[in-house]
Order: C-alpha cells, then sequence, then structure tokens
C-alpha cells in the first residue's frame, strides 16, 4: 500500500551520485589507511591480541561499507526529489525511511548556497532553507539551478 | 507620559533585600568552612567577600541613576548602562503577553512587577519593571492594549465590532473560578500530601537528638495498639491538611477570565500573579491527562504560545490554564475562551488491522531476548530466573502499548487537526492549519509495508513546538499532506 501523495517532480542532478561517491571514496580512503598504519603498529609492536581482533573486525566493517557506499549514491539520487512553487517546498528523501516535508514559502527565513571543492568541481551546489525553527537542506543542485532558488 | 522616568526607587531596596538574601546563603555556607577562623586563606575570603558585597551595593543605586525609561504613543524605550549606553525601543506591536507578579514584599509596599513578551529570542526580548505602582502598571498595560487596537483598526484589519469592543474591554467575563470540591480533587491528583513526608521525617529526625523518640514510640506501640492507631490518624490528617494548605496557596485563589482579545489568569494567595495571552497569538491547545487526573476526571489545558518565559522558574506553568479542570468544564472553556477553536469530540481511531503489528511491531528483539534468558539460564546478581523477570516486564509493556492503541486517535477538519495519544498520560493536540508552520511524514521501510505513517507538526513558539503520531494509517497521513498544501488559499 502506497500512500496517494504526488511526487515532487523535480530531481537532483545526475552528476550528483558521482560526487556522493567520490567523496565517500576519499573517507573510506583515508580510514583505510588510517586502519592500515594501526595494524602494522601492531604487528610491529606485538600490542595484545585482542586490538588485534578488534581492529581486523573494524576493517571488515569499513570494507563492507565502502561497498554500501558505492551503492548508496545511486538510491539515494533515486529517491530524493523536490519541488519549489511559489506557495511551498516540498521534499521527499530517505531510501528506507522515506520522509516527506511540506513547508510554506512564507515560513522560511533565509537561503543559503553552499558549495565545497568537489561541488565546485561538477558545478553544484548544495542548498540549505532556514525556517524559523529547522533547516533543510537540498544537497547537489546544479549551479544555476540553485542560485535562481535563491533568489 | 513623554518625559523619560527613573524606575520606582523601591526597587532599589528590592535589589538590596535580593543581595542580603544571597549573601546570607553565602555566609551560612560558608560558616561551613569555618569562615571564623584566623587562617590566611579565610582572611582573603572575608575580604572578597566585603568588597564585592559593597560593589553590587553600590552598583545597585548606580543602576537606578542609570536605567530609566520612556513610554510614547507607539514603543517602549529603554535605556541602560552605566559606562556604556544602550537605548532599546520596543513598539507596542511586538508585544505578545502581558504578565504580572506580586511576591509578599512587593504586597506589602502595594506595589508589583510587570513584564512584557515579545516573541524575539534571546536577551532582552521582554521588557521588566521589577518594582511598579499599581496605578502605574494598570495604565502602562492600559497602554500597549488600546495602542494595539487603535493600530489595527486604523489598518482596517478589526472589524467594528473589536474596536465597540475597545470601549467596554473591562467587562471580562470569567471562565473558572475553582470550588473548594476543586481544590480538594487537586490536592489529591497532585500527591502534594506525599510532599509532607520528607518533612516529618526530618522532623522526627530533629526530634530525635532531643529526645529518645525511636525509644517512646516502641513503648507506646508495646503499650496499646489504640495509641499506634492514633499516631498513624494523625500522620494521614496532618498529610492531608497540608497537602490541602499547599495546594490552596497555590491555586486558591485563580482565576481564568477573558475579554475579546486577551485571556486573563490571575493566581496565588500569599504571592500573586496575573498574565495576560493574546488570543490571537495562541498556536495551538494541549489538553493533557496523567493518570490520576483520569481517574478524577481532570484535565490540564495547555496553550501553545510564541512568547514563553524561559527565565522564570514556574515556565511550564506559565501557559497551561487551570491544572486541575473538570474534563468537560475544560473543553466548555476551550469553545468559550478561544471560540476560533473547535475541539471535536469524534476522532477516529487506529484500523482494528494494525492492532497486532503496533502490539509486536517493536517487541520481537525483546522476544527473543526472553528465549535467549530461558534457554540459557543467565543469571545476573544471583537473580536466578531472569527470564520470569523480563516477562513480566514484557507482559507490563503490552499492556501500556494496548492502552495506547486504543487512545490513539486522529481527526481532520476543515481548518483543524487534532490527535490524542499517550500511555499513562495521554495528550489531546489541537492546532489550526494556518498556525502550523512545517509538517513533515516519515514512512520506514516497515510502516510502508504495513500502509503505516507517521506525521510531525511544528508549531512557532518558543522552543518550536513539534507535535506528531506515529503508525496511522497512510490514507490520513496522505490526506493531512494534501490538507496542508490547501492552506494558501485561506489567505488569499
Amino acid at each position: 500500500m502506497n500512500m496517494k501523495i504526488n511526487l515532487p517532480q523535480q530531481r537532483l542532478s545526475r552528476s550528483a551520485i558521482r560526487v556522493w561517491i567520490i567523496s565517500e571514496m576519499i573517507a573510506n580512503l583515508i580510514g583505510i589507511i588510517i586502519l592500515g598504519c594501526l595494524l602494522y603498529l601492531h604487528v610491529l609492536f606485538a600490542w595484545k591480541e585482542w586490538i588485534g581482533w578488534v581492529l581486523i573486525g573494524i576493517t571488515v566493517i569499513s570494507l563492507l561499507g565502502t561497498v554500501w557506499s558505492c551503492i548508496y549514491p545511486f538510491l539515494m539520487y533515486k529517491n530524493w526529489r523536490y519541488e519549489i512553487d511559489s506557495e511551498f517546498v516540498q521534499l521527499r528523501s530517505g531510501v528506507l525511511n522515506e520522509v516527506y516535508q511540506l513547508v510554506p514559502m512564507t515560513k522560511i527565513q533565509a537561503v543559503a548556497t553552499n558549495q565545497g571543492p568537489l561541488l565546485r568541481k561538477y558545478g553544484l551546489c548544495s542548498i540549505s532553507i532556514e525556517t524559523m525553527g529547522s533547516s533543510h537542506l537540498i544537497p547537489a543542485l546544479p549551479k544555476e539551478a540553485a542560485i535562481e532558488l535563491r533568489n | 507620559m513623554r518625559k523619560i522616568k527613573r524606575y520606582h526607587p523601591l526597587i532599589m531596596l528590592f535589589d538590596i533585600s535580593q543581595l542580603i538574601k544571597n549573601a546570607i546563603f553565602l555566609v551560612i555556607s560558608l560558616s561551613m568552612l569555618k569562615f571564623a577562623s584566623q587562617s590566611s586563606y579565610s582572611i582573603i575570603g572575608k575580604a572578597l567577600f566585603f568588597s564585592i558585597f559593597a560593589m553590587s551595593a553600590i552598583s545597585i543605586i548606580l543602576k537606578w541613576f542609570t536605567h530609566k525609561y520612556k513610554i510614547d504613543d507607539a514603543c517602549f524605550h529603554i535605556y541602560n548602562g552605566f559606562l556604556s549606553k544602550t537605548v532599546q525601543t520596543i513598539p507596542f506591536t511586538k508585544i505578545q503577553n502581558i504578565n504580572r507578579h506580586a511576591s509578599l514584599l512587593h504586597r506589602i509596599f502595594n506595589v508589583t512587577s510587570i513584564s512584557f513578551e515579545t516573541s524575539m529570542t534571546g536577551e532582552g526580548s521582554s521588557i521588566k519593571f521589577e518594582v511598579i505602582s499599581k496605578s502605574e502598571a494598570d495604565r502602562m498595560e492600559a497602554l500597549v492594549r488600546d495602542q494595539l487596537i487603535t493600530i489595527k483598526s486604523q489598518q482596517g484589519i478589526l472589524s467594528e465590532v473589536n474596536v465597540l469592543g475597545k470601549m467596554n474591554h473591562q467587562n471580562r467575563t470569567i471562565h473558572f473560578k475553582p470550588q473548594k470540591k476543586d481544590i480538594i480533587k487537586a490536592s489529591l491528583t497532585s500527591l502534594s500530601f506525599l510532599a509532607c513526608i520528607p518533612l516529618l521525617g526530618s522532623f522526627f529526625l530533629k526530634i530525635n537528638e532531643f529526645l529518645d523518640l525511636e525509644k517512646i514510640i516502641t513503648e507506646i506501640a508495646r503499650g496499646s495498639i489504640g495509641a499506634v492507631i492514633l499516631i498513624i490518624v494523625f500522620t494521614i490528617l496532618f498529610s492531608a491538611i497540608f497537602g490541602i494548605v499547599t495546594t490552596y496557596l497555590k491555586y486558591g485563589n485563580y482565576k481564568i477570565s477573558s475579554d475579546d482579545r486577551y485571556i486573563h489568569i490571575t493566581k496565588g494567595i500569599v504571592e500573586q500573579t496575573a498574565y495576560s495571552i493574546s488570543k490571537e497569538k495562541v498556536q495551538a491547545i494541549e489538553v493533557k491527562q496523567t493518570i490520576m487526573k483520569r481517574l478524577l476526571g481532570l484535565a490540564e489545558v495547555k496553550l501553545t504560545c510564541v512568547a514563553d518565559l524561559s527565565s522564570e522558574e514556574n515556565k511550564h506553568e506559565i501557559h497551561s490554564l487551570y491544572p486541575y479542570l473538570p474534563v468537560q468544564r475544560a473543553y466548555e472553556i476551550v469553545s468559550e475562551m478561544l471560540p476560533s477553536y473547535e475541539v471535536s469530540q469524534k476522532m477516529s481511531c487506529l484500523p482494528k488491522r494494525f492492532f497486532w503489528v503496533r502490539l509486536i511491531g517493536q517487541s520481537w528483539l525483546w522476544i527473543i531476548a526472553i528465549f535467549l534468558l530461558y534457554y540459557n539460564k543467565i543469571s545476573f546478581y544471583k537473580i536466578e530466573n531472569l527470564w520470569v523477570l523480563s516477562v513480566i516486564l514484557f507482559i507490563f509493556f503490552i499492556l501500556l502499548r494496548i492502552q495506547g492503541f486504543f487512545q490513539t486517535r486522529f481527526a481532520l477538519n476543515s481548518h483543524f487537526i487534532q490527535f490524542k495519544k499517550g500511555y499513562l498520560t495521554t495528550s489531546l493536540f489541537v492546532s489550526k492549519r494556518e498556525k502550523i508552520i512545517e509538517v513533515s511524514i516519515s514512512q520506514s521501510f516497515i510502516q510502508r509495508r504495513l500502509g503505516l505513517a507517521s506525521i510531525t507538526t511544528s508549531n512557532r513558539a518558543k522552543p518550536i513546538h513539534f507535535a506528531g503520531v506515529d503508525d496511522v494509517p497512510a490514507e490520513f497521513a496522505s490526506s493531512v499532506y494534501h490538507w496542508y498544501l490547501k492552506r494558501q488559499k485561506e489567505f488569499n
């Protein structure tokens, strides 16, 4: 059984997937390097045995995480929708937990665009919409669309 | 009226009495640490203490000389500061509600304190006059109110009826005044009679130091059963009277009244507090019932407002109407005072087919845990049959959950949303569409399979007020979504 809510029409930029994958990869790489160093030190200084097991456990988990982080961006892209008209901002996100959010235009206090180095390379922007109580983030929009939105 | 005024000179007396109160507390705690001894630490400490005391005394006097205020037709102007001066201007239109509080000291000098609350956050969000003569406070209050009405009528927002209302805005209709019966019920529900147990306990211990009370009691007990019963009866009576007196002092002189724009609440016997909330600014209503209150048919009505007395200690009480209202009366009062709100008694329950889901849904992990405990016979601190304990707890929570299932109600009218939830304490939440600032609907993986959803709404308040229900049918959730989408039409 599904909810009869019309899906918001607009999607994120396609290259968002690539950005997410790259940033995940960088983070994972750093993590794995650190773990590798620890394992090396473990062997070198002959730390207590249980430390080795813990380290191996963490490594396995982070390797699984790496695989997941290659799939996850596709799902996230598939599920992220938004729509903005003169009255409402409608957001829909979430892979396992679906969240629909409805924010009236009149209650929006501030809008900010944000660009990290990776996002800039692909000409993307993340946009955060702040209301009185909360802030909502739309990750990775094409820059022109984001600036248009902001204004 | 236009000239700059100083605050009431009695404010110095009040501040100084406050200072002395704090100082006495400090001295007592210091004397524990041998304040009188002649060691170098204590001499430095004493010097520090007296210099701080003198400095704050001087600053109080300076404060009176430098803090000033001015009221003109539309604004408060507050002048602050001794070295660096600040001027603050607050227009009347920004004022959300007005509070008055008179402590015992205030009443001796026939003065009061008044504060005007705005919706701003942070420092300087409210204008507070610590000490002010009653007539001046009345004048200010009337000024702020009349000003608001005239401004609005100039803009043509208010209809003529309300302008007429300005003429007779003194005519307040009284909605509720607790009777003796209500007080007794209130003292019963608040369990305030239990508060005297530690009091009695410490009293007992104190006496025990002088007399060997324990010995006396055992002797009496050996003597006759009648004496024991007498003592027990006396204790019960004492605690009952104690409970009634404390509730009476707190809620005795309670009065809820309203005129056509404001809700007024006055309370207190010794310390008097009065506050008014603008009706327009009420964002949502909440009716709360604890299990005790439900047994006695009482309820607490809470108003969610933008302004909040975050500095005051009795923050939670500030926007609640009388916490021990009879249920039926509570609904009547709401509809009398806030005609724009209607609490409909008809609400739909959760469909029966979700019953088992709700019951088992989140507890399967626990069931597994019980089986594990049963088979492995894990013992914890020498408690052998841990699984029995776990089963008992489990049944208790299942019962709670069944209770919760049958208490979850929801309804959607043309302008209102209302839902009721809770296990032991139930709360009924009612809000208007135009007052809700955000709606969010979420579905977890399992919920999606079963056609359930959770709704969260937020209201403007300080801090933002969130309310929501879990596990309602998806159809209802989507209808809430569409209902909210239509909100803009009301403004056009």
